[in-house]
């Protein structure tokens, strides 16, 4: 006997995002440098605990994504750490003595949100 | 309390525990979001479906993933190559969105849709056509005191190139004196194979424990598939622990599509009614899905829900369509947005 009709339910959940997730962009001054998912990995946490000690150093963070070509990887970092990793990569400026900086394309707390970008649309 | 203060004399040491208190929660602080997960049937009469689809005007990307499917069948495929065109019209004036004969050619048949682009709702002035003949001006302090126009203040905080929607052949002809191009909308299509998907259960919208996924956990799923992520990562990998929800299958593939442009609802709701055509044959999927991405710097959300940028733009809804036709339905927006309708 098939099952009945699903009955209208409607819930609103507010911040429900346990994690946020962050698209970025690694440039370095000179070309040629390059980052295995390890390295960009451990480049993270170093910046996180440059900024912030070796606790939040610890913070729950993932690469979902990481593309070695492009150096551009999409994070997933817990909600409570998102300001603090947002600023350690901003105020990181070299790796290994070279001048570098992370660009921040996307953040979202909905992953879906981050597999699009209406402001990269190019019409010109 | 130390010797020589009185009672009402503030405490520094406290004020300073105080503020460092204050500031380590800011730390921990994020923009306000909202998701609504709603289930409800196809059959229905008061079903929403339509309307939501419909209202939500300025469509960027818009995707869908059926399990257990290899090739696209003859109906979905034409209409996935049928999601065009738009128009791209460089150096329009403004004033031509409100010259009488653009408002009896296209604005009052309906379904004329307009965007200003790459225009930044947070920066820059952004002007929006909206299908029941409203322009919507997002406009900063200065000019609009210039316009002397009567509007209302944010709720959050020209000469313009603008996209288009609206009859064909009827609009490269009306704009031939400004550039005009036709475009069509990109198309991505692919398989995946073994894909670890989520179990659900049409009726259990939060999930049952142990034997269904919830909703919010399929939609960071679909989140992972389509931005490529690894869905088997172990809890002590290092680069990632992120896995598929349980409980999960694995399909052996399935098929993926992701349209991106300028997209009319119409277009979209066509693409679900399709979907729901899917069951109409026995087959091995549970259910398929389908996402619609707003662009981030449309003024409007759904219908005239004022829409902002924040830090992240997003706004968005999706379908899970269930074999019964049931169906899920996640709206996402994020902090400089009304709750969607």
């Amino acid at each position: 006997m098939p099952a009945p009709a699903a009955a209208y339910e409607r819930i609103v959940y507010r911040n429900p995002s346990e994690h946020h997730y962050m698209k970025v962009h690694l440039e370095f001054q000179d070309h040629g440098i390059g980052l295995n998912a390890a390295q960009f990995k451990q480049l993270l946490i170093s910046a996180l605990k440059d900024l912030f000690g070796e606790v939040d150093a610890a913070l729950p963070l993932d690469i979902l994504t990481y593309e070695e070509k492009t150096l551009s990887a999409i994070l997933r970092i817990c909600s409570s750490g998102l300001v603090k990793l947002w600023s350690s990569l901003t105020l990181l400026g070299s790796y290994k003595g070279k001048k570098c900086a992370f660009r921040v394309i996307q953040v979202s707390p909905f992953l879906l949100a981050l597999s699009g970008n209406s402001r990269e649309l190019v019409l010109n | 309390m130390p010797a020589g203060k009185g009672r009402g004399e503030p405490n520094p040491g406290r004020t300073c525990v105080g503020k460092t208190m204050a500031m380590l929660c800011r730390l921990r602080e994020v923009p306000r979001h909202l998701l609504v997960c709603e289930k409800s049937n196809f059959g229905h009469e008061k079903s929403r479906h339509r309307h939501l689809v419909e209202t939500h005007y300025h469509n960027y990307r818009v995707s869908f993933l059926i399990p257990e499917c290899g090739i696209l069948a003859k109906e979905l495929k034409d209409l996935v190559m049928d999601s065009g065109p738009y128009y791209f019209v460089k150096d329009l004036p403004l004033h031509e969105l409100i010259a009488h004969e653009f408002i009896n050619t296209f604005v009052k048949k309906g379904a004329c849709y307009a965007l200003t682009y790459n225009t930044n709702i947070d920066e820059d002035n952004t002007v929006a056509l909206l299908p029941n003949g409203k322009l919507i001006l997002s406009l900063d302090k200065d000019t609009y005191e210039e316009t002397g126009l009567q509007g209302r203040p944010s709720q959050y905080s020209g000469r313009k190139t603008m996209k288009f929607s609206a009859e064909g052949s009827t609009m490269m002809s009306y704009f031939s004196n400004y550039r005009i191009q036709e475009r069509q909308p990109k198309i991505a299509l692919s398989t995946v194979t073994d894909l670890p998907c989520p179990v659900l259960r049409s009726g259990e919208l939060r999930g049952e424990p142990e034997a269904a996924c919830s909703a919010q956990e399929l939609f960071e799923w679909l989140g992972a598939v389509f931005s490529n992520a690894e869905l088997n990562n172990e809890p002590d990998n290092f680069i990632s622990t992120y896995c598929c929800p349980q409980p999960s299958t694995v399909v052996a593939r399935a098929y993926l599509c992701t349209i991106t442009g300028f997209i009319l609802p119409e277009k979209i709701r066509l693409l679900l009614e399709q979907l729901c055509r899917y069951f109409d044959e026995p087959k091995l999927a549970p259910w398929v899905t389908l996402s619609v991405q707003g662009f981030a710097d449309s003024p409007v959300s759904w219908r005239e829900n004022e829409h902002g940028f924040r830090k992240g733009g997003e706004h968005l809804y999706n379908f899970v369509v269930f074999s019964n036709r049931d169906y899920w339905l996640q709206l996402a927006v994020g902090a400089n947005d009304d709750c969607p309708p």
